[in-house]
């Protein structure tokens, strides 16, 4: 039997019907790091399925081509091949697969060592012209907005501007230094460059361009979430405030801005964690995504 | 150790501070009040610094008289713009605390913290 229908209805489901389903979701925000794995299980899950579906389209390609020629055979006709070739078939039954699988760890690779330059780049410069503040854990630019940023990585750096420092209370600027401090302590980068990865190789998925921006909005209220730790709701949402009006209209268009707005509402608003049930049945179905679709390939009962 | 990243910020530092020209004798000299430094090594950083960009240099008798390229106002700027991602060309590299919002945008964020204040105080 093959499986070859099965497999594509499942990519398809994962790849235009889950996203749909798990935007709809009002969990998602009560619990981003756990949405932020469902997200990347998708995603791992619609690639494995798409290599199999891919390998499966290909096995019955040489039965077909074996009938084809059969038949021709049998009509009379003799095509110059003779026998069907099976390795053109095999070839494309793997290679199919392996490009995709291939492709994926290319495009993550590129993506992280790209990034690494632009940082490495940056953060010299940001050394020469910035002053560290051992205090703040920080190095301050002068720049009369209040701003921040983090460059991630094995050498990471805080960056703010001498504005915030002056314009925002000890609190509300140790709620924004400690979320800096959350992207960088939790590798925030890599797990965007993985989201960034499958949008680049599956870029009409309507799943990867979802989980793209999904992660960002997630990872931002992780590390808003480790802010609210040690600092008070009220501190993190005005400066959070703060630092978006200061930066409005600058003439270039405004993209995402409305994800500030989900966030400071997520901070003010209140806050209770899914139910364990919930989280605990999210969590295994996460688990479980990315083996489904060799479980749709090879059914158990058909062994 | 020092790391030359170090030395180059020290001499970046005395340039936009002092605000014109100046040689390495004079670097040295003032590096030189707080710790003892190799006049070759400050020439062969400063030289690094000139190749990379950051400084402009011209003959003065038989000196070279160095300065910055631009103020470090400038420098922070561009750098900030960068991080905050308002430069075109810039990879998903850094992470920015908010990003850029429209007028409605921080309309309906003031309104949302109003809001919560209220709240608070008829709490209270």
């Amino acid at each position: 039997m093959n499986a070859a229908p099965a497999l594509a209805g499942y990519t398809a489901v994962v790849g235009f019907a889950a996203p749909r389903l798990l935007l709809r979701a009002a969990w998602p925000h009560r619990a981003p790091a756990l949405a932020a794995a469902v997200w990347h299980a998708l995603a791992v899950s619609f690639s494995i399925a798409a290599a199999l579906t891919a390998y499966s389209l290909a096995v019955p390609a040489e039965h077909l081509h074996a009938g084809l020629v059969g038949l021709l055979h049998t009509c009379g006709l003799n095509v110059g091949t003779g026998q069907p070739d099976p390795d053109t078939a095999d070839r494309l039954a793997v290679g199919v697969p392996a490009a995709i699988g291939i492709a994926l760890v290319a495009s993550f690779a590129f993506h992280v060592v790209r990034a690494r330059r632009a940082r490495t780049q940056h953060r010299e410069a940001v050394d020469l012209v910035g002053r560290h503040s051992a205090h703040l854990c920080a190095t301050v630019l002068p720049y009369d907005t209040p701003a921040a940023y983090c460059l991630p990585g094995r050498r990471p750096r805080i960056v703010i501007s001498d504005a915030a420092v002056r314009r925002l209370t000890p609190e509300q600027l140790g709620s924004v230094l400690e979320h800096e401090q959350a992207h960088i302590a939790g590798r925030h980068h890599l797990v965007l460059a993985a989201a960034e990865t499958f949008h680049s190789v599956f870029r009409w998925v309507p799943l990867a361009r979802h989980a793209r921006e999904q992660t960002a909005l997630l990872l931002e209220m992780i590390a808003d979430d480790r802010a609210l730790r040690s600092h008070s709701h009220e501190a993190l949402a005005t400066a959070m405030y703060e630092m978006a009006a200061a930066r409005t209209p600058k003439g270039a268009l405004a993209a995402g801005g409305q994800s500030v707005l989900i966030r400071l509402n997520r901070v003010l608003g209140p806050r209770k964690a899914p139910h364990p049930a919930l989280w605990g049945s999210v969590a295994a179905a996460a688990a479980a995504v990315p083996l489904l679709p060799l479980l749709v390939a090879c059914p158990p009962g058909l062994g | 150790m020092r790391r030359l990243g170090d030395l180059e910020a020290e001499i970046m530092d005395r340039l936009w501070t002092w605000n014109r020209p100046a040689t390495v004798r004079e670097i040295v000299d003032d590096i030189n009040k707080t710790r003892p430094v190799a006049y070759t090594t400050v020439m062969t950083v400063t030289n690094i610094l000139y190749t990379k960009g950051w400084l402009l240099r011209g003959k003065h008798g038989r000196a070279w008289l160095y300065t910055p390229v631009r103020s470090r106002e400038a420098y922070a700027a561009a750098l900030m713009e960068d991080g905050l991602g308002e430069s075109k060309d810039r990879p998903a590299a850094l992470v920015a605390f908010v990003e850029n919002m429209d007028e409605e945008e921080i309309a309906a964020l003031r309104k949302a913290l109003r809001n919560v204040s209220r709240q608070a105080k008829e709490v209270q």
